[in-house]
């Protein structure tokens, strides 16, 4: 395929790196503390205010507990039901012989397509009379009684829209896996359950770990799947009380930002007790015959993604498709401008490319740390950056807002698109830590010592040698960061330079005014891009991001 | 499974000129003159005001839009360093806390001239420009007219169990509980809403859902502004089986809240900002508000459109609110130990 060398993923893992080979230099140690302290920021700007403002004095009366205990409870049942979905899906899509293989490898992470807020939107309106579904059915003789709401419908909605955070780097995991160990196991005598349990689960714990912690971060951040579903987490304290009684909002996003770090310290306990093995040989990996569970299989697999992919696309369409033809009919004309959704998605598509691409960037240095020197300061950095990704966008806005007029040089960059980049990548760029560290680690160490006898210097060993290696998973970590930025909004409105609108930001407009059948075009538009772009982007690079 | 090299630079070298084509078009001219407006209320519904403006007075407006609160929240952290002349809020809320903070100015007299005495405050750091009326929407097949309610305090009675709903999170809602906390006193305000509850009341957080669920006949009443169900029944004609219905007048349940509009401190150009200010408040901009988006004119001498319920309303203006912040923290406490809001 290229020139560079013959490296399959497996392959790669020969001679890899051993974490803990020497302290870090100090060029790398300077640039990892100076990103994470601007990633610091945010955080930081809660806990001053929460000092000062008086909050932590809410913070034991029992009112305050209230939602934090709530989001614990959504977050871990959501955390626990992708872990086990993710998992189930990888397991079925690379390790069987299920049917249709290929056509479910690419559908199964492209529900990580709809912002939270459009996702849970349509569900719940396409469940209740006049919505597509109820209408469905009833055309059957079934009245539908369903009422998505409060503590099962927010778990519903997140597991849906976020298992393909523990799909992704399980499905990597394991399409790696040599299948010299569970033949092993078989011919020792284990049924293939209990290979599963005894070998091929140990050996993905990690990769579950990870993707499960992303899972917990996005449901303790997330605002629309909540608010729709009038379920009162912490971000809804926070967004109720934002205005008035600040002491309370960021009292509660005190307590968020608690909440993370102590999560994205257990988690890094885990990943470190799971010793992988280091895989050698470079055979395809086994493939299970499910036999008779063959159909039992693909039907779970397609009610998954009907239920996550298909029945809210089902849903914008019918409200889009409703308006349209509306207009032909003469009725009422759509009131959306063409000239503005082109324009609007080609703000989309740069502002969160730029984005990826700077992120990427920005955790390479981080990703070196961690994956080459074993150091404390790894873990607080690595610490601080993920816990970005907890914190709401509201919040994430606010702080550089400040930051920018009152404490920084910068103020003249107040209102442009700097700012608005750097919020995205403080707010998303966690996503790409983990691949990031992925790839790095995939860089055989005799290809980097050969190049560094021949007399190459850092900078041409890491353009010449490491980046083209490395490519394929920063771009798949890059896709990670370029889908969350396009479905960004609350940093968007209020960070973004003037008469700058992306897709959410016509959206959440349409939505305001009521505008349904516009808002279900431009949804649509928005998910049919993002669509394309993880298939490209990450699908199309699964296998690095693990 | 990867990128050979060539292309992957390709890939990159496409992405830098995205950068760049992009920030060069975000940058504009500004040596004409211009104003900068942070508006809390939807492009869709002013966007049309703003461009006339530029139109007819060749004014460049520099325009923020989102949540009034975010807007608040923006410019309270901006402080004297904002670079909004204007706010434009869905309601008086946040910009009497904006006033509290001490970031409004004044506006120039004729300015308020044009709007009664009820519509701004006493300081003159802010105009109503647009009314929303609360009103009870209830679905016109399940419910005859004889057992409408004349009062809002009606709502808590046995034969309305189970079939109220209240926006309780909402913050029009919250504008409306305000005043009508400080109009009836802590005591009377917080009773009605417990028995509310009592009496088995659904929570919903918006309006519109409101609107929609009396229509199917989820529920049959809701506590909600006016305009939804104008806006709903235009676009689904007899299929929107609700209709409002305005309590007898003079009754709290039936307040205005009004959408305000106030001129920042920091402003380097305020005769401007006044300008746009009596452009919004002018016949025509007041007659688009109301035939086009369904709202209540409050400019003096303007009538509000034919199909909105035209008896006199209260405007919430005609309360004296000293502390916003701290009225509407109270009203959350409030409604947040209802119990409304844990359904």
């Amino acid at each position: 395929m290229t020139t560079t060398p013959k490296t399959t993923p497996s392959a790669r893992r020969v001679a890899r790196y051993q974490t803990g080979t020497g302290r870090p230099p100090w060029q790398l140690s300077g640039s990892a503390v100076f990103i994470a302290v601007l990633f610091a920021l945010p955080g930081g700007y809660v806990v001053w205010r929460a000092i000062t403002g008086g909050s932590l004095s809410l913070l034991l009366e029992g009112r305050a507990l209230r939602p934090l205990w709530r989001t614990i409870q959504l977050a871990v049942l959501v955390s626990v039901s992708t872990a086990i979905l993710g998992t189930a899906l990888a397991w079925l899509t690379v390790r069987t012989d299920l049917p249709l293989r290929r056509l479910w490898r690419v559908l199964a992470p492209l529900p990580l397509v709809y912002p939270s807020f459009i996702g849970a939107a349509a569900f719940h309106s396409g469940l209740t009379p006049g919505g597509i579904v109820h209408d469905l059915v009833g055309q059957f003789g079934f009245n539908l009684e369903l009422r998505l709401h409060g503590l099962t419908g927010a778990w519903l909605v997140l597991t849906l829209f976020a298992y393909p955070y523990v799909y992704l780097p399980v499905a990597a995991r394991l399409a790696t896996l040599p299948s010299s160990l569970e033949e092993n196991a078989r011919l020792l005598g284990d049924r293939p359950f209990q290979v599963f349990r005894r070998v091929v689960l140990p050996q993905t714990t990690s990769s579950i770990a990870a993707g499960s912690l992303l899972v917990f971060l996005y449901t303790v951040s997330d605002f629309g799947a909540v608010h729709l579903m009038r379920f009162e987490t912490l971000t809804q304290t926070i967004y109720r009380n934002r205005l008035f009684d600040q002491t309370r909002a960021f009292g509660m996003a005190f307590l968020l930002l608690a909440l993370a770090l102590l999560v994205v310290a257990a988690e890094r306990t885990v990943a470190r007790r799971s010793a992988q093995i280091e895989v050698t040989g470079d055979r395809s990996p086994l493939n299970v015959a499910l036999g008779l569970w063959r159909i039992p299989a693909a039907a779970s697999c397609s009610l998954i993604v009907g239920l996550a992919l298909f029945a809210p696309a089902l849903s914008l369409a019918d409200w889009g498709l409703f308006g349209w033809l509306q207009q032909r009919r003469g009725l009422a004309a759509l009131r959306l401008d063409w000239g503005d959704l082109a324009s609007a998605t080609w703000s989309t598509v740069w502002i969160s490319s730029v984005t990826a691409v700077i992120a990427v960037a920005v955790m390479l240095p981080i990703a070196y740390l961690l994956a080459r020197h074993r150091s404390r300061l790894g873990g607080v950095v690595n610490s601080v950056v993920i816990a970005g990704f907890a914190m709401p966008g509201l919040v994430v806005a606010i702080s550089l807002i400040f930051w920018t007029l009152h404490a920084s040089p910068f103020e003249f960059l107040i209102g442009s698109m700097p700012v608005l980049v750097f919020a995205y990548i403080v707010h998303f760029g966690a996503q790409a830590v983990r691949t990031a560290q992925v790839a790095v680690t995939s860089v055989p160490k005799r290809m980097d010592d050969a190049a560094r006898l021949l007399g190459a210097n850092r900078l041409r060993r890491l353009i010449t040698v490491e980046l083209p290696i490395m490519a394929p998973g920063l771009t798949a970590g890059a896709g990670l960061v370029m889908l969350s930025t396009m479905k960004e909004l609350p940093a968007t409105l209020l960070v973004a330079p003037m008469g700058f609108r992306t897709l959410t930001v016509e959206i959440w407009d349409t939505y305001e005014a009521l505008y349904l059948a516009e808002m279900g075009i431009l949804a649509l538009v928005l998910v049919a891009i993002s669509a394309v772009l993880t298939w490209y982007l990450v699908v199309r690079r699964a296998n690095h991001l693990a | 499974m990867y990128l050979p090299k060539r292309r992957s630079n390709r890939l990159s070298a496409l992405l830098i000129t995205l950068a760049l084509v992009g920030s060069s078009t975000a940058c504009g001219s500004n040596n004409e003159q211009s104003l900068t407006i942070y508006s809390g209320r939807s492009e869709k519904l002013v966007g049309p005001i703003f461009e006339s403006f530029s139109t007819a007075t060749g004014i460049t407006l520099n325009v923020k839009y989102g949540s009034s609160n975010d807007m608040a929240l923006a410019l309270a952290t901006e402080k004297d360093k904002t670079p909004a002349d204007i706010f434009l809020s869905r309601s008086p809320g946040p910009t009497g806390y904006l006033d509290d903070l001490g970031l409004l100015a004044e506006l120039n007299d004729d300015v308020l001239k044009e709007v009664d005495s009820g519509t701004k405050p006493a300081n003159g750091h802010w105009v109503g420009f647009a009314g929303r009326a609360r009103v009870l929407v209830y679905n016109i097949d399940e419910v005859v007219k004889e057992d409408l309610p004349n009062s809002v305090f009606e709502l808590a009675k046995p034969k309305y169990k189970d079939l109220v709903a209240i926006p309780g999170s909402n913050s029009s809602f919250q504008d409306w509980f305000t005043v009508f906390r400080l109009r009836n006193g802590d005591n009377t305000a917080t009773d009605w809403l417990n028995s509310m509850v009592a009496n088995g009341a659904r929570f919903y957080p918006k309006n519109r859902a409101i609107v929609e669920a009396v229509s199917r006949g989820e529920v049959h009443f809701g506590l909600v502004n006016h305009y939804y169900n104008h806006q709903e029944s235009e676009k689904n004609g007899d299929a929107q089986r609700s209709e409002n219905h305005t309590f007898t007048s003079g009754d709290d349940g039936g307040l205005m809240i009004m959408a305000t509009a106030s001129i920042l401190k920091s402003s380097d150009d305020k005769d401007l900002a006044n300008r746009f200010l009596s452009f919004l408040l002018s016949d025509i901009q007041q007659r688009y508000l109301t035939d086009t988006v369904f709202e209540y004119p409050l400019a003096i001498g303007v009538a509000p459109a034919d199909r909105l319920p035209q008896q006199p309303i209260d405007t919430v203006g005609a309360v004296d609110i000293d502390n916003m912040a701290a009225e509407f923290t109270r009203t959350m406490e409030i409604i947040e130990a209802s119990g409304i809001l844990d359904q």
